[in-house]
């Protein structure tokens, strides 16, 4: 018996995206058949998926993978598979952290807190942006492939962190728990509106929206920003032409007197800065805080964006339907382990099976595959 | 000028009962998005023991119709039929593996062999999907090296079957698919403008092969734009125009003016004429300066070996030979492409060894490249993105509008057949990427041209337009061109001067009134 792969002659746009919807309802039902061979109730575990669709508290995940999923469709444009979100996103939190708790501790060296986040934002851009840098060095000057480079990266600075939560940045009021100590509440950009939450279950829901909405408003303006960026580098900036054809003809870069490395460095660089902007200001908006064992304790952003960006078939129009989706997933995990239908594992196992039916319905739109005997 | 070989097989008629039909496309239509029509209910039979020429400008719908055939497109409306024992059947072709298991296989201007794996390795491929010459596993590569030694004797070609396929030039590749074709014993064998630049030499040596085929009965389709060859080795010639078939006769009983008229219609045709243009250039101060230049190719062997030349302002100087030459690492030098092992280039008098592709393109020097795919274009991205990443230099945004109207102007100086200039490059006909390439870069130089085969795969109107604004600019605006082509009769209609490059030296110069055969002499020796 052998197999025989092909490569499909043509493939109509439309298929691209019923071959996405199928993979979503396949990862779900693959879920759901892990859920049951455990012995649990699919219908619960349906029923939590499903509320999770429309719950407001998956705003702050959606604004936020927007952001992510825009600056990893640089770096895949490009053809340059930036798989280092992660380590970009908290290495920027280092400043941040400096700037609120340390330099311009309101204790003791009280500063405008305008001026003070303008910084946060800056040097977290700078972190990100230095540490995608670092990985793009590699990538152009010594060949060395990015992704396993933007993975220890990841690592590297987790470890950082940890290192610094331990040592100098060790909160003095933290009740014995190991982290930093909390940003100072002026220097935090979440508006609080407070809401009676009461009426019918619609208008208790839209008030909750507006709650979560105002509280991440940073987080909106954010993603905003950055997806009419991302837009603008791709349509207009001269980068941004070179960054598309660096994703599919280098060749042409060069002879056109474009150097391939420079675009390289730049296009990972911008990638990176947009995530450690992410980073400083997701800090000042949620986080507050860094607890010790990042590693255990991270949303996972810089993955989720991968697939974010992924599921978009690298097309910005669709970044904000996957982003809605996986941070629809994403919470959908959570509320089944808050439902005490399984623990910190489900969101990820719901995220692993949908990525695994995504690749090979992928795989079977690009390919036909058959069998002979 | 392979008249001698083929002068007594273009006066056998082809029997033109519907007995010998061996294939026929009926009424096959094919639109793209654009919408671009393709193919017009394209109606046509292939003979057994025959040569079709299938002629028609860039953009007609030629290769459109060979892909349908070799199950690379699919038709939206009409059907196939095939000879199976006495009757024709209806037929679908759904991929190439399915037509060559059908007998029909098509060699295209791109080789389509797999460069990491050897000449032998690349036919067992093709031979164990195939299940033919009893080749069932990939292990029986003894059988296949004995079919291959063979077979290639038969058709007298040298190739070492062991070599890895990156490591053939471009003529061995071409070679190397049509002996894949020879040893599966095709029946229809579908020659996409393939024999366009094969040295003389070896494209003699393939009609051979080609008629040996024609006499087992097989059919071939040629699509090429040397009308020339056509008529030479021909027996029927189909003409498309704009998707449409607008006449098939027979070879012997028409004449390249006639063809001429079909393809272009009568209008057009009569631009065609390979007269020189005759221009009066004074011959300005040196531009590039060339001096005992030494390069090496992809794989550390020294192709350019000590080439020494001066090109004046307001001259075009040719550079004949057969490909392989170091022709294509000369040229990719002078623009900064490749790294020099020795020696110096100056434009301007400055000295640019090392400047790199962006300054020599900054000083003015446009280039047509050798390899138009990788170099030449970027296929994913549309007209005006192509022509964006080469002309706008600085600035954070990209003047669309401004860009859009260039694109627009070289669309239609140039006649480039393009749905839109948002089009992406890859759904141009291959005459109209080149075109795209060659408008930009001929418009865009200031100083100088630096071109490698600028009309390869253009037709006659097409190329003598380029040819004529080749001359134009270096008359007019004092440009300085280098062209390196294969086409000798190119060379010698647009040079002032003519050097012959040979494995990496250059001999010369003659002037373009030197006997041919001298010429060609040097190209060979
Ligand atoms: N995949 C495609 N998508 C969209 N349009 C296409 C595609 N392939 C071909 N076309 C269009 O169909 C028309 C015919 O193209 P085709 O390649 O058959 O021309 P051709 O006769 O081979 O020309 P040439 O001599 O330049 O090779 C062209 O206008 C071309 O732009
Ligand atoms: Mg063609």
């Amino acid at each position: 018996m052998r197999f025989i792969v092909l490569r499909r002659k043509t493939i109509p746009r439309y298929h691209t995206w019923i071959s996405t919807a199928i993979s979503l309802i396949l990862g779900i039902l693959v879920y759901l058949f892990i859920t049951i061979l455990v012995g649990r109730s699919p219908l619960e575990v349906l029923v939590n998926i499903a509320r999770s669709f429309i719950s407001p508290s998956i705003v702050k995940d959606f604004f936020v993978l927007i952001a992510m999923g825009c600056a990893l469709l640089i770096s895949f444009k490009a053809a340059l598979w930036n798989i280092g979100g992660e380590g970009q996103f908290y290495i920027a939190t280092i400043p941040g952290i400096l700037l609120t708790l340390f330099i311009f501790n309101p204790r003791h060296n009280p500063a405008p807190a305008p001026l003070v986040i303008l910084l946060v934002a800056l040097t977290g851009t700078i972190m990100g942006a230095f540490w995608a840098f670092i990985a793009a060095l590699f990538r152009a000057y010594l060949k060395i492939d990015e992704v396993p480079v933007t993975l220890i990266l990841n690592y590297v600075a987790y470890y950082i962190l940890n290192y610094l939560i331990f040592g100098p940045f060790k909160g003095r009021y933290v009740y014995g728990y190991l982290r930093t100590d909390e940003i100072p509440e002026i220097y935090r950009l979440n508006v609080r509106v407070h809401l009676p939450m009461r009426g019918d279950p619609l208008q208790v829901a839209l008030q909750n929206l507006t709650v979560q909405l105002a509280y991440y408003i940073a987080l909106l303006v954010l993603a905003v920003l950055i997806y009419v960026f991302t837009w603008w580098f791709f349509k207009h900036c001269r980068i941004g032409l070179y960054t598309k054809i660096h994703g599919s003809n280098p060749s042409y870069l060069q002879a056109v007197g474009v150097s391939v490395n420079h675009i390289i460095l730049l296009t990972m660089t911008i990638s990176g800065a947009l995530i450690g902007l992410t980073g400083s200001i997701y800090l000042l908006s949620e986080l507050g805080r860094i607890p010790y064992e990042i590693e255990r304790q991270t949303a996972g952003y810089g993955y989720l964006a991968i697939l974010v960006s992924w599921l978009s078939l690298l097309d910005l129009k669709m970044i904000p339907f996957s982003a809605y989706i996986v941070s629809a997933l994403r919470n959908a995990g959570i509320a089944l382990q808050v439902a005490g239908l399984g623990g910190v594992e489900q969101s990820l196992l719901l995220i692993g099976a949908i990525l695994l039916t995504y690749s090979i319905t992928r795989f079977l739109v690009e390919y036909e595959v058959r069998f002979e005997w | 000028m392979s008249s001698k070989v083929l002068s007594t097989s273009a006066n056998i008629s082809s029997a033109e009962s519907v007995e010998n039909v061996i294939l026929s496309a009926r009424n096959i239509s094919k639109s793209f998005p654009g919408p671009v029509i393709a193919l017009d209910r394209v109606s046509l039979d292939l003979y057994a023991g025959e040569i079709l020429a299938l002629l028609g400008e860039n953009g007609s719908g030629k290769s459109t119709f060979v892909k349908i055939l070799y199950g690379i497109y699919t038709p939206d409306h009409g059907e196939i039929l095939m000879k199976t024992g006495r009757i024709l059947e209806r037929v679908t072709i759904n991929s190439p593996a399915d037509a060559m298991s059908k007998g029909i296989l098509m060699v295209s201007q791109v080789p389509q062999l797999i460069s990491k794996l050897t000449v032998a390795e690349n036919m067992a491929l093709t031979l164990t999907s195939l299940r033919i010459h009893g080749v069932k596993s990939l292990t029986s590569i003894k059988k296949i090296l004995k079919i291959i030694s063979e077979e290639s004797e038969k058709i007298g070609i040298k190739i070492d079957p062991n070599e890895k396929v990156y490591n053939l030039t471009y003529t061995q590749k071409q070679l190397v698919e049509i002996l894949r074709a020879m040893i599966v014993n095709a029946k229809i064998l579908l020659l996409d403008e393939a024999l366009t630049y094969l040295p003389l030499l070896e494209r003699r040596k393939l009609y051979q092969a080609l008629l040996k085929l024609k006499e087992q009965g097989g059919s071939i389709v040629i699509i090429t734009h040397k009308i020339s060859e056509a008529m030479e080795i021909s027996n029927r010639i189909a003409v498309l125009r704009a998707g449409k078939i607008v006449g098939v006769v027979n070879t012997w009983e028409t004449t390249i003016d006639q063809v001429r008229v079909m393809m272009f219609g009568e209008e057009r045709s009569k631009q065609i004429s390979y007269v020189k243009v005759q221009t009066i250039n004074p011959r300005g101060e040196p531009r590039i300066i060339i001096r005992n230049l030494h390069v090496e190719d992809d794989y550390g062997r020294e192709i350019v070996r000590g080439v020494n030349l001066t090109i004046h302002a307001g001259e075009v100087v040719g550079i004949a030979g057969i490909s392989g030459n170091g022709q294509r690492e000369l040229l990719e030098s002078i623009v900064g492409l490749r790294k020099i092992k020795s020696g110096d280039i100056y434009v301007d008098n400055v000295n640019v060894k090392r400047s790199g592709v962006k300054n020599i393109r900054e000083l003015g020097v446009s280039f047509i490249p050798d390899r138009l795919l990788e170099h030449g274009i970027s296929p994913e991205e549309s007209i005006v993105e192509n022509i964006a990443a080469c002309t706008v230099r600085n600035g954070i945004n990209i003047p669309w509008g401004l860009i859009e109207e260039i694109s627009r102007e070289l669309i239609n100086s140039y006649q480039i057949i393009a749905p839109s200039t948002k089009t992406p490059v890859k759904y141009l006909s291959g005459g109209n990427i080149l075109k795209t390439i060659v408008a930009r870069e001929i418009e865009n130089a200031k100083k100088a041209l630096i071109a490698c085969n600028p009309t390869r795969t253009l037709d006659e109107v097409s190329a003598i337009y380029v040819r004529r604004r080749i001359r134009e600019k270096a008359v007019n605006e004092n440009l300085a061109v280098l062209i390196a082509s294969e086409d000798l009769d190119e060379v010698l209609m647009v040079s002032d001067i003519i050097y012959v490059m040979n494995t990496g030296r250059l001999y010369g110069p003659l002037t373009p009134e030197a006997p041919c055969e001298d010429i060609e002499k040097l190209m060979v020796m």
